[in-house]
């Protein structure tokens, strides 16, 4: 069949109808990308545009307990570069250097970078208004002028160690700073523009500010004026003593509140980079662990009495020593105590009677009240950087280890564990949890956002236990061995503890943890205050002892800070023995014969509390002056003459 | 056969005109970005589109007055010569984008696969006007024309350029059946155009990576599907009247070729879905004109040469809308008229001006 020309207009009509379809279809096609995806095809088109510079948000504050500003953000103008937008770098970097006098070579280098954002560091930042409004009125493009802030301390470094430090992008570090860093950084807010492809400000398009949200304030339970006062004295007992390291705390039992967090060594939070890191990463009161020594007693004490295994009446004989498991542990006092009763034990922080308490208790229930005291495991205070503590595993409790266990021996606690079972004890017998801050507030109108609420943790023992406990810690303080804890009118109830620091697996002679742990007022504690000085060096060789070195400044803490409290004092305590000829003389005891350490302890932990000055070279006593027996004033001298044999006849 | 020396399709002429300065204007804004970057001219590419439309019209006006059965006899001439060159191209020819396409002259370039598109539409009018007998022999009247396509086609995908040749099988087949092909060769053709199709994806794995791009573009967007995706930005910001000309932000560097292959999306975004309608719309008038020019045409030669003319349009349109808006594989070609490039320019409006002498003669 030929093909006619029919044919072929024929085929020219459908094909025309065929494209004209097909462009037809292109056209709804169009319709449909144009029309019906337009918006989020714009939007994602946009956000591919978009750059942003981030402009901070104010740093919240951080009050203290009555509304002291402890910390704020100042806040001032950063300059901040946008390179690819930056079209004269060498000029642009003559004249910002000129303004921020930085080296030319610098900022050059720092225009030259490969990055959407660079800050003119280090001058660039927190410039005055003044270089800022030169920097604006240099016009230059892709130089931008954001606020940045700077952490202001009015108090300078109080409370350092509770606050902690911010870095270089406004980020908490360490502290409240780190564990609220949430709360107090607040919602960056961007200076957005559109940018071509390479980086370059896209013309004629406008830049939109999104400011940033301020971040919201905190308000500690910290109290700066009894925070003052704690680092004051830990000041004190650093100049006087020359430690190693210094803890202190001072807790509300009622509500687990710290009002007062120090220790030594500690640093300035405005120039924390000249400090060694461990002062400002590390916060003794929650994180270093070592042996408690005599404090620990107190729950050997509150055990007991609990389970009542014992009456404070009851009586008790101290030969000297106690024997576990075929061997004789020792009291700190050669010779012993002789005939007493508990109260007296508890007085003396007699080691016997406290290993005859852990005996009658038993492992399992000696263990499971030092757990609930929360003994071994973390307080969950709001810091960063708590530590655990060791107790012994209890399949592995002989009866030497609850014999040690019982006075205070190889378990390893922290302070914040300590200060939180005295305030078990103060409170009625309720575990509390420890937080330093108690409300978050609003940064602009400082109304409360949040409060932080008391959170009890478990009952440990009950109301009556606890107060037999503060009865005889009550005690301690005004007949025993916390005596120097004492303060007229405020019935401060408190236990020392000196322990030994194991140095390459043996007790190291010179190098002692005094601590003491004390609360007023005791028929109702408004206070728990802790310290705990380790390795104090006492300049006249004077007595390592917590009830002469720890226990005056627990009693000065309370002392000043239950008056600045307002808390009425009362006459109702225990009268201070003895009353009213006070200092009274003491009775030296007969250390001759004894090794140099026996004498040593003997000299320091009695109630005695002589220093002991030592003559001569050896391992035994063979003289003493003034002998045995002789009558002094508390913390006189007494002179030890050595030997390498002991005397023969004695 | 009386030649009446009427007057050309003004409609043809109105329409042309009027996508060219379309063009002129699109080329300029959306080459200011790259040309500013490049050349520190913004005028770099629009001076030169200019230039060559100028050319364009100038062949387009000595074509529309020149007798197109004059042609004729060049027609296996100009096809010996465009597949020299097509040869030529590939022994010195510059590589850009990756296709060894262009022979430069100076600082110019001509594509001559543009030049060979527009030799086998006439040589395929010269050789099918006189088949009219054979068309019916598979072997005496359908192949000896796909053979000189397919060949052409093989020259050009050595280069390679997949969208030239797309065209050219576009162009052959619709001048086919335009002759009169018999559906069931045109369906052999189909099938073994898939065939074939198969093959050249078998030995280059990138074309099946473009085709996956086109059907989901957002599985690699920096990669094989970033063009199409920037090309999608465009339009959809552009919405349904456009940021308003000049206003286009994906070329500000994000969209590639804004100027030749994907200028129709900043046409989009600045023109909005009315711009861009208009566009399809003309280029809908310009394919009706031309078929009823083919319909009036004196002869069959007339009548082919017309058809293959405006079929070699409207495919270059489908085909170059069909990748900016993801509706087919991405493939690269020229919008007529309207994408910068002076091969591309000139010998469609050469077309134009043979298509308008057609018209000139036409029987009504």
């Amino acid at each position: 069949m030929r093909v006619t020309r029919r044919t072929m207009r024929r085929r020219f009509v459908i094909l025309l109808l065929c494209l004209l379809l097909a462009v037809g279809g292109l056209i709804g096609r169009l319709a449909y990308i144009q029309m019906g995806q337009s918006s989020w095809l714009k939007a994602r088109a946009e956000s591919s545009w978009e750059r942003n510079i981030p402009v901070e948000g104010t740093r919240g504050t951080i009050y203290d307990d009555k509304g002291r500003e402890l910390v704020y953000t100042a806040s001032a103008p950063t300059v901040i570069a946008v390179p690819a937008q930056v079209k004269d770098k060498p000029g642009t970097a003559q004249a910002l250097a000129g303004i921020l006098q930085m080296p030319v070579a610098d900022v050059l280098k720092l225009l030259q970078k490969k990055s959407l954002t660079v800050y003119i560091s280090p001058k660039g930042r927190r410039v005055t208004e003044q270089q800022a409004t030169q920097i604006r009125n240099l016009d230059r493009s892709g130089i931008y002028i954001s606020e940045a802030g700077k952490r202001a301390y009015p108090l300078g470094s109080l409370a350092a160690q509770v606050l902690g430090i911010t870095g270089a992008q406004n980020q908490g570090l360490t502290g409240v700073e780190k564990q609220y860093d949430d709360i107090l950084q607040g919602q960056r807010g961007y200076i957005s523009f559109y940018a071509k492809a390479n980086g370059e400000r896209m013309p004629a398009t406008g830049e939109h500010y999104q400011p940033p949200t301020d971040g919201q304030d905190l308000q500690l339970t910290i109290d700066a004026q009894i925070q003052q006062f704690v680092e004051r004295e830990v000041e004190r007992a650093v100049a006087e003593y020359n430690p190693d390291r210094v803890t202190a705390i001072v807790e509300d039992p009622k509500t687990g509140n710290i009002l007062a967090m120090a220790n030594y060594p500690s640093f300035d939070p405005t120039h924390w980079q000249d400090y060694p890191s461990t002062t400002y990463n590390q916060n003794l009161a929650i994180w270093q662990t070592f042996e408690p020594g005599s404090t620990f007693k107190v729950v050997t004490l509150s055990a007991a009495l609990q389970e009542k295994k014992v009456s404070l009446a009851d009586r008790f004989y101290d030969p000297g020593y106690y024997e576990v498991a075929g061997r004789k542990v020792k009291c700190w006092k050669a010779g012993g105590h002789g005939s007493e009763s508990f109260l007296n034990v508890v007085e003396n922080s007699c080691n016997p009677g406290f290993i005859a308490l852990g005996e009658r208790l038993g492992k399992e229930t000696l263990f499971s009240y030092i757990k609930k005291f929360g003994f071994g495991s973390k307080t969950g205070i709001d810091l960063p950087g708590e530590g655990n503590g060791i107790l012994f595993k209890l399949n592995r409790v002989g009866p030497l280890e609850l014999a040690t266990t019982a006075f205070g021996q190889g378990v390893s606690v922290t302070p914040i564990q300590q200060v939180m079972a005295m305030g078990a004890i103060a409170n009625g017998g309720m575990l509390m949890q420890p937080h330093v801050v108690q409300a978050i507030l609003d940064h602009d109108t400082g109304q409360v956002v949040q409060q932080v609420k008391p959170q009890e943790v478990r009952r440990v023992i009950d109301a009556d236990t606890a107060k037999q406990v503060r009865d005889a810690l009550e005690s301690v303080v005004a007949r025993g061995s916390g005596g120097s804890a004492y303060q007229p009118g405020y019935r401060v109830a408190g236990k020392t503890g000196t322990a030994q620091v194991v140095v390459n697996g043996r007790y190291d002679p010179s190098h002692y943890i005094v601590s003491f742990m004390g609360m007023a007022p005791a028929d109702n504690p408004r206070l728990v205050a802790y310290i705990a000085i380790d390795h104090p060096r006492p300049r006249n060789g004077a007595a390592v002892f917590g009830g002469v070195i720890a226990a005056p400044i627990v009693g000065r803490i309370l002392g000043d800070s239950l008056q600045y409290l307002g808390v009425p004092t009362s006459n109702q305590g225990i009268p201070k023995k003895p009353k009213p000829l006070d200092p009274v003389k003491v009775e030296v005891p007969n250390l001759v014969g004894m090794t140099i350490g026996d004498a040593r302890r003997t000299a320091i932990q009695s109630s005695a509390q002589l220093n002991a000055e030592v003559m001569g070279t050896g391992k035994y006593v063979i003289w003493q002056s003034p002998p045995g027996g002789t009558l002094v004033e508390p913390n006189s001298k007494v002179r030890l003459y050595l030997g390498d044999n002991p005397p023969k006849a004695n | 056969m009386v030649r009446s020396k009427g007057n050309v399709d003004y409609v043809i002429v109105a329409v042309t005109l009027v996508l060219l300065c379309i063009g002129l204007v699109m080329v300029h804004s959306a080459s200011s970005v790259i040309s500013a970057q490049k050349f520190t001219d913004a005028f770099y590419y629009a001076k030169r589109q200019l230039m060559w439309a100028g050319l364009g019209l100038v062949l387009m006006f000595i074509m529309a007055n020149f007798d197109y059965h004059r042609l004729r006899a060049w027609a296996p001439k100009v096809v010996i010569a465009s597949f020299l060159f097509l040869v030529l191209v590939l022994l010195v020819g510059e590589s850009r984008g990756g296709s060894k396409a262009w022979l430069g002259i100076g600082s110019f370039g001509i594509q001559p696969s543009e030049f060979a598109k527009l030799a086998l539409v006439l040589f395929l009018a010269h050789y099918l006007a006189d088949a009219a007998d054979r068309m019916e022999s598979f072997v005496r009247g359908f192949l000896p024309p796909l053979f000189i396509s397919l060949l052409a086609v093989g020259l050009i995908m050595l280069e390679p350029d997949l969208g030239q040749s797309v065209v050219i099988m576009g162009t052959t087949i619709v001048m086919l059946y335009a002759a009169g092909a018999r559906l069931s060769q045109l369906g052999l053709l189909g099938g073994s155009g898939l065939l074939a199709f198969a093959a050249l994806v078998a030995m280059a794995p990138y074309r099946i990576k473009r085709i996956v791009a086109f059907l989901d573009p957002w599985q690699d967007p920096l990669g094989k599907g970033y063009q199409i995706i920037q090309s999608l930005y465009a339009l959809g910001s552009g919405g349904l009247v456009g940021l308003g000309l000049g206003n286009s932000r994906q070329k500000y560097l994000y969209l590639p070729e804004p100027q030749t292959d994907f200028i129709y999306s900043i046409l989009g975004e600045e023109l909005g879905f009315l711009g861009g309608a208009t566009v399809l719309v003309l280029f809908g008038v310009l394919v009706w004109r031309g078929f009823r020019t083919a319909m009036f045409a004196p002869d069959e030669f007339g009548s082919l040469l017309a058809a293959g003319i405006t079929g070699m349009i409207a495919v270059q349109v489908l085909i170059n809308v069909g990748v900016v808006t993801s509706s087919i594989p991405a493939t690269g070609i020229t919008l007529p008229f309207i994408s910068f490039g002076g091969s591309s320019l000139t010998l469609m409006l050469t077309g134009v001006g043979i298509l308008l002498n057609i018209s000139r003669q036409s029987l009504r």
